[in-house]
């Protein structure tokens, strides 16, 4: 008796999600949105926007004209990532940042070559042109990478017997030539599946209302937790190949490791998903025209996503409230775990809060939605 | 409430409604509401709009819980038991809620599914459906790009694969034009012939004359229920006359105010008068059109249209309202 009911319940949310699967392979739009975004923004992300630098032009100031300071300059110009554009005296940087003939000047002091013989600490000073943070960032992690391989050298060389004092900054570790593929994929993959879930259930589940074939539904014996199952299904099954295809891509073009398990990706997806499928139901709830709920989505998905997920900027750099907030943004928890899973090789042992804060959150927000969408309709 | 009623009452009435309520916060939609559907009859549900037919109809269903009272359709009381109703009754909603990117039968066959049917059943049942409907030719056709016409008879199909005893109707030819809409009344009387029960509303009320029982709302209440010939005869119990001829008007205005006359108004270029059929019929009122001056008379009798009773049944309530 119950195992009839069930299979005449899994029959009907199979004709729900079938019917929405037919809606979406019909409505180019949706497709569109779903697989072309994805592989664009990858695009954009990887190569475009994310402006992997090579070749910055580098101004070379030379106060010691030292061995060592010479072998220093050939470091940078021959790794490719820099080119020296000129060798001026100390005074004449400054002319050069402001006409913006280089964005980054290495200065190295008298004594360069003392010190470095003597074991003591050898300082050079970079500067560079912070009007664009994210070039200033690369140019400061690339300089770093540069100085530790030279500064091994110098250690190997015998140079000195102790090893060249030198900060490792933590955040270079598994990107250690500041590639911003590296750190997008993962942001990326969040951006993309909470667009997904939340604008289109809300556009799917509003479009349902404002036709009135929602109370057609209501008046058939398919349940309302039905009915929101069978709409959510297709959606979560396009959003993980999504995933996969964000996770496939940034590993074939851009050379983003898997070091993790696949499977635990899946399941990050699968969790974030449930969350943000419930806000798109909730906001088709609350907002009833489609109209509205596209803009609902896309503020209440995508902006969050962006800004507060540290997908683009550190959640550490962010002020207090700020940081707060991004605690409730499942996205944050999204990106820090794929940044592990992908990068890092994490498994749950080391994740599981990122997991259990978004199961949280879809737990939370699903039950809203869900009353809030039976109490509309009594 | 007493005890239930006899098992067999339910099964002689499609649909049994008694002191039916619903209330919406201070506003009373539906008051008080009670008749009986007979097995296989088309029963009409009219109204101005507001009246509280949809919320009635949405009780029926299963949508809207009571506020109070009590209605069983096909044997299943919709407060206690909404699913059950749902399972043995069609509804075609006002918008036909179809859905408008699929093709015209994958419409068919995802209500055939959410109605718990399904592989070839299915399949021969939608093909069964479409044929009767007229859309066999159409069923590869998307759905938005049938006339109005056709896809009101696709919704209706919609509401009839799982072979429902009972089919609820609101406002189904809304929108649709008159041919369209006299094939529509062909496929619900031929539905009816079947054994099928149809509760329809409308505010068409030429089309109210298909009905077999007619039941009028006003300000939620069920104010008339008969049908329409009785409706006519109870609301509208004047004789009504149209006569045509010359010198018509002074004539006319000559017999105001006589015996067994109670009016007469210009009607085009003849006269329109409403007699006391006990003391006066057509050829008296011709006579006596004659004698008082008129010539070439010819008086017809032209019988009520549900619009007059419409127009007395809203003209006695408003008398009534405080």
């Amino acid at each position: 008796m119950t195992g009839s009911r069930l299979l005449r319940s899994l029959l009907r949310i199979g004709a729900m999600a079938g019917k929405e699967a037919i809606h979406v392979r019909r409505d180019p739009r949706t497709l569109g949105l779903a697989l072309v975004m994805p592989v664009v923004m990858l695009f954009l992300f990887g190569y475009g926007v994310s402006s992997d630098l090579d070749h910055i032009p580098l101004v070379f100031a030379d106060q010691d004209q030292s061995e060592a300071s010479r072998a220093l300059a050939r470091a940078f110009d021959g790794s490719g990532e820099f080119t020296v554009v000129g060798r001026p005296a100390p005074e004449g940087v400054e002319a050069l940042f402001r006409g913006g003939v280089a964005v980054a000047a290495l200065v190295v002091p008298r004594g360069y070559q003392r010190d470095l013989l003597l074991g003591k600490r050898a300082e050079v000073q970079l500067m560079l042109d912070g009007a664009d943070p994210v070039v200033g960032n690369q140019v400061l992690a690339k300089a770093d990478a540069i100085a530790r391989v030279e500064s091994q050298r110098l250690a190997g060389a015998a140079f000195a017997r102790l090893q060249p004092p030198l900060q490792v900054k933590v955040w270079t570790r598994y990107n250690p030539e500041g590639r911003s593929a590296l750190y997008m994929v993962p942001g990326l993959s969040a951006f993309l599946l909470a667009i997904t879930a939340v604008m289109l259930t809300a556009l799917a589940i509003a479009g349902e209302w404002e036709r009135g074939s929602m109370e057609q539904l209501f008046a058939s014996p398919v349940g309302r937790l039905e009915i929101v199952l069978g709409k959510l299904l297709p959606y979560l099954v396009l959003g993980l190949l999504e995933l996969l295809l964000v996770v496939a891509f940034g590993a074939l073009v851009f050379d983003v490791p898997i070091r993790g398990s696949l499977p635990l990706i899946m399941l990050f997806g699968l969790v974030f998903m449930a969350g943000m499928l419930g806000q798109g139901l909730f906001i088709s709830v609350v907002a009833k025209n489609q109209l509205v709920a596209t803009q609902a989505g896309a503020l209440s998905a995508m902006l969050p996503a962006i800004i507060l997920s540290g997908m683009i900027f550190p959640i550490e750099n962010m002020p207090l409230p700020l940081r707060t907030i991004s605690r409730l943004i499942p996205s944050r928890y999204l990106v820090h775990g794929l940044r592990g899973i992908l990068l890092k090789g994490n498994g749950l042992d080391v994740l599981w809060p990122d997991l259990l804060a978004m199961a949280l959150f879809a737990v939370a927000i699903l039950g809203l939605a869900t009353a809030r969408f039976k109490r509309r309709v009594a | 409430m007493t005890a239930s009623a006899p098992a067999g009452a339910a099964v002689d009435h499609a649909i049994v409604v008694s002191d039916l309520t619903r209330r919406f916060g201070e506003f009373t939609a539906v008051d008080r509401v009670s008749f009986e559907v007979e097995q296989g009859e088309i029963f009409g549900y009219l109204g101005a709009n507001g009246a509280g037919k949809s919320t009635t109809i949405r009780m029926l269903i299963g949508l809207l819980a009571p506020s109070g009272g009590k209605a069983t359709v096909a044997g299943h009381d919709v407060a206690t038991a909404p699913n059950r109703v749902k399972e043995s009754i069609g509804y075609m909603s006002q918008k036909f809620s179809l859905y408008l990117d699929l093709p015209v039968e994958e419409n068919l066959l995802f209500f055939g599914a959410a109605y718990g049917l399904e592989g070839k059943a299915l399949r021969l049942r939608s093909a069964e459906l479409l044929e009767r409907v007229g859309l066999d030719a159409q069923h590869e056709a998307t759905t938005g790009d049938l006339p109005g016409g056709q896809r009101q008879r696709l919704a209706l199909a919609c509401a009839l694969l799982h072979r429902p005893g009972i089919v609820f109707l609101d406002e189904p030819t809304a929108g649709v034009d008159p041919v369209a809409r006299r094939a529509f009344w062909e496929l619900i009387r031929e539905l009816a012939r079947g054994g099928t029960t149809v509760f329809v509303t409308t505010h068409y009320l030429d089309e109210a004359e298909y009905c077999r029982r007619i039941g009028l709302m006003v300000d939620g209440k069920l104010v008339a229920l008969d049908t329409p010939a009785g409706l006519k005869r109870t609301w509208v119990p004047d004789r009504v006359l149209v006569a045509r001829g010359r010198g018509l008007a002074a004539a006319g205005s000559r017999l105001q105010g006589a015996a067994g006359v109670r009016a007469v108004a210009p009607f085009g270029a003849g006269l329109h008068l409403r007699v006391d059929p006990a003391r006066l019929d057509g050829a008296a009122v011709a006579q006596a059109l004659r004698e008082a001056g008129a010539e070439a008379v010819e008086v017809e009798e032209a019988s009520p249209s549900l619009e007059d009773v419409f127009l007395a049944v809203v003209d006695r309530s408003a008398e009534r309202r405080p």
